[in-house]
């Protein structure tokens, strides 16, 4: 507890100290529409989210599939460009900086580990030219034998085998290709990592080795980490704060004992208690009631009323703003009014 | 469950990948089974040949250097690598469907998902685009999507990740199969849909006695779904036990190491437990236990010979000489 009061003091500083903070961020994806359709639709991948990253700190960032998290992850580096709202990297708006600016700041100092590493993986490049490229681009190391030793380092530190420099992705496994990703991010020593499932595809152990590599990252380093993921035991070991999201919203957002130990938001609760456990005999889960509603028509006022097992009336006119119920804990549900 | 015929027999299977400069033996002599009704899970460290073992089945092995050198599949009683490739063609998808680790990987990224979903219900069921496009739009519901409709129409990349992978699990299940292999299905899932998910593979379980070969890290998963587990590890089977042994008496020193290292959700957050040193590559795994390395328990014996595949009671088996007399 003691911590997240001097994480609300920081919040409470002047904004501009703060490493990375959006401001009403929107990105919307127009639909494919019919050619009688006047009326453009879009799908609302991330609607009105504000969120302050502090420097050496780990936001979690969980919610359920197809709820914005990756598209706000790729609109904070500017991969998509925002449809609405403002970003800010140390004080300075990127929201429309031009990839000129991008690169000389935040096209090095910002890294993502993307979801689908085979995806972001160029199928023509070995391992060593995928991660060597870019520390030759930014001019990391001026010396090429630096620069192996470098990719020998980090493949080491992720457990992969440096006798496989010259293999092409698709000749690793999927958990391979995952700590391929990590590598090529860590490369660059970035200040930002934002990763997306990135130990998603590792089993247990291999993903243990990752968050202590990660964690101690972050103690030496001080590096800053926005941690996308579905797995909330993950989320919960590796996180300061947790933030939940559902249809590109923010439903809540704590300080991770405070979250877990006492979630404030409806859609939280439903999410913490849906988790499998190894521990005692199969259990029977608790479903949630209903089905994720369709991004490019959201449901009025909370757009978690229709599966919400508290919703009241005012529920389905009212959109519930993102509300302080303590310091630091923050729930957009109209029941934190009563 | 105990008297019911195998399904699936595989015995010693091998399948390397060989080049100019070396052999990989990823799958080194691996045997499992499964009954018909059966769920059987597949767990062990990145790399130590789950999905290789899984393409071999469906044999789709990764060509060109990717060859299976030996052993039996026997689906059914017939040997799968005795198969034509049109003979395959008939059982891929129909009787064998498999859901893979990278779902950008197996759609189409020039069609639509309902063309896809479409195009295998035609094929092997013989159904008129009608029914296909039915079929198609409940199992798209059945995975979790409220607006099948739109989604028909979408093209992969305007997809989630979930999402993609929840279209493919759609397609695997379309043609009810008899067999149904997940290779890590749940990876880009959520708690809430990753558990209607399980739902649904056990609901098809339930009703038709589809069995499930389901590779997965994440073994919460594991003890809710599997009846049976088979632990590998460096491209062989090192346990295999009840889902119950499995969890209350581990016998392997990996598969212990495995079990401490998940992380919890109550209590003290702690640095995590993870098997210290690294699996070996392999084109070079040692002649003796190939754990060996990084196991806390081994002796001298452990760097003179391989450890066989020793049965400890009627259900468990596993490789390690703390158990050979
Ligand atoms: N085309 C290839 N050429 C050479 N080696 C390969 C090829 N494909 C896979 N391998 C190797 O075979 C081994 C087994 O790979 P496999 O994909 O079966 O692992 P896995 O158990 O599924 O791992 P993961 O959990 O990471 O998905 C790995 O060491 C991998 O590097
Ligand atoms: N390039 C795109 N074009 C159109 N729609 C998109 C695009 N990328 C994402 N979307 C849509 O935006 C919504 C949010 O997608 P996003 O990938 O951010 O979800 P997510 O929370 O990361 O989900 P998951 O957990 O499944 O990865 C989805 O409805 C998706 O279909
Ligand atoms: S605002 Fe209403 S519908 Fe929304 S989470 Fe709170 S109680 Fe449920
Ligand atoms: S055989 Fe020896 S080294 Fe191998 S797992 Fe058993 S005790 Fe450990
Ligand atoms: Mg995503
Ligand atoms: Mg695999």
């Amino acid at each position: 507890m003691v911590y997240s009061q001097t994480k609300t003091n920081m919040e409470k500083q002047d904004h501009l100290k703060s490493l990375l903070q959006v401001v009403n961020l929107k990105k919307y994806f127009p639909m494919k529409q019919g050619v009688l359709l006047k009326t453009k639709q879009y799908i609302k991948a991330v609607d009105d989210i504000s969120l302050i990253i502090n420097k050496g700190e780990t936001v979690g960032i969980v919610g359920e599939s197809g709820c914005g998290k990756s598209t706000l992850g790729r609109t904070l580096i500017r991969l998509h460009k925002p449809t609405e709202g403002k970003i800010f990297y140390k004080g300075q708006d990127i929201t429309s900086a031009s990839e000129d600016t991008l690169r000389k700041s935040i096209r090095k100092e910002i890294q993502m580990i993307f979801q689908d590493p085979y995806a972001s993986l160029n199928p023509r490049k070995t391992l060593k030219k995928t991660i060597i490229e870019p520390l030759h681009a930014h001019r990391i190391f001026l010396k090429s034998i630096d620069r192996l030793n470098r990719v020998k380092e980090l493949l080491e530190t992720v457990g992969l085998d440096a006798i496989h420099m010259n293999r092409y992705p698709h000749e690793f496994s999927g958990g391979q290709r995952q700590r391929i990703g990590i590598a090529r991010a860590l490369a660059l020593q970035p200040e930002v990592v934002i990763a997306d499932e990135a130990v998603s595809a590792l089993d247990v152990s291999i993903q243990a080795q990752i968050i202590n590599l990660l964690q101690r990252l972050q103690t030496d380093l001080g590096l800053t980490y926005i941690f996308i993921s579905h797995d909330l035991s993950v989320v919960r070991h590796i996180s300061d704060r947790v933030a939940v999201m559902y249809l590109g919203k923010m439903m809540e957002l704590a300080a991770t004992e405070q979250l877990y130990g006492n979630p404030a938001h409806p859609y939280t609760q439903a999410l913490l208690s849906a988790v499998p456990t190894t521990k005692g005999s199969k259990k029977e889960r608790i479903v949630l009631q209903g089905e994720l509603p369709n991004a490019s028509s959201p449901p009025s006022g909370c757009v978690f009323h229709t599966r919400c097992p508290m919703a009241m009336s005012i529920c389905k006119e009212v959109v519930p703003d993102v509300k302080a119920i303590q310091p630091n804990h923050y729930v957009a549900c109209h029941l934190s009014d009563i | 469950m105990k008297n019911m015929p195998n399904l699936l027999e595989i015995k010693n299977l091998k399948t390397h990948f060989v080049s100019k400069k070396n052999t990989v033996p990823a799958v080194d002599g691996v045997s499992l089974s499964i009954k018909q009704g059966e769920t059987v899970a597949i767990v062990g460290e990145s790399g130590c040949g789950k999905s290789i073992t899984s393409l071999s089945i469906m044999q789709l092995v990764p060509e060109p250097n990717g060859e299976i050198v030996g052993g039996t599949i026997l689906f059914n009683g017939k040997n799968l690598l005795e198969c034509t490739e049109e003979e395959m063609c008939h059982v891929r998808g129909k009787d064998v469907s498999m859901i893979f680790q990278d779902p950008m990987t197996s759609l189409n990224p020039v069609l639509t998902i309902g063309e896809q979903l479409m195009e295998v219900v035609v094929h092997h069921q013989k159904k008129s685009k009608q029914a296909a496009y039915e079929r198609a739009i409940s199992l798209l519901k059945m995975v979790g999507f409220s607006n099948p409709e739109d989604i028909m129409k979408n093209y992969p990349h305007r997809l989630s990740g979930g999402m993609r992978q929840r279209v493919m699990i759609a397609m695997a299940m379309i043609c009810n199969p008899s067999l149904l292999i997940a290779d890590e299905p749940t990876t880009a899932l959520d708690v809430t849909i990753q558990a209607q998910i399980i739902e649904l593979m056990k609901e098809l379980n339930d009703q038709y006695a589809t069995s499930i070969l389901l590779i997965t890290h994440d073994l919460g998963i594991v003890s809710e779904m599997a009846e049976k587990v088979v632990v590998m590890y460096a491209g062989q089977v090192v346990e295999e036990a009840s889902v119950e042994e499995l969890f209350s008496n581990a016998l392997h020193p990996y598969t212990e190491g495995l079990i401490r290292s998940i992380p919890v959700m109550e209590g003290e957050r702690k640095e995590l437990y993870s098997i210290p040193g690294n699996v070996p590559s392999p084109e070079d795994f040692p002649d003796h236990c190939r754990f060996a390395t990084r196991c806390s328990k081994a002796f001298a014996r452990c760097f003179q010979g391989q450890p066989n595949l020793i049965q400890q009671t009627e259900t468990q088996f596993v490789r390690c000489f703390l158990y050979e007399e």
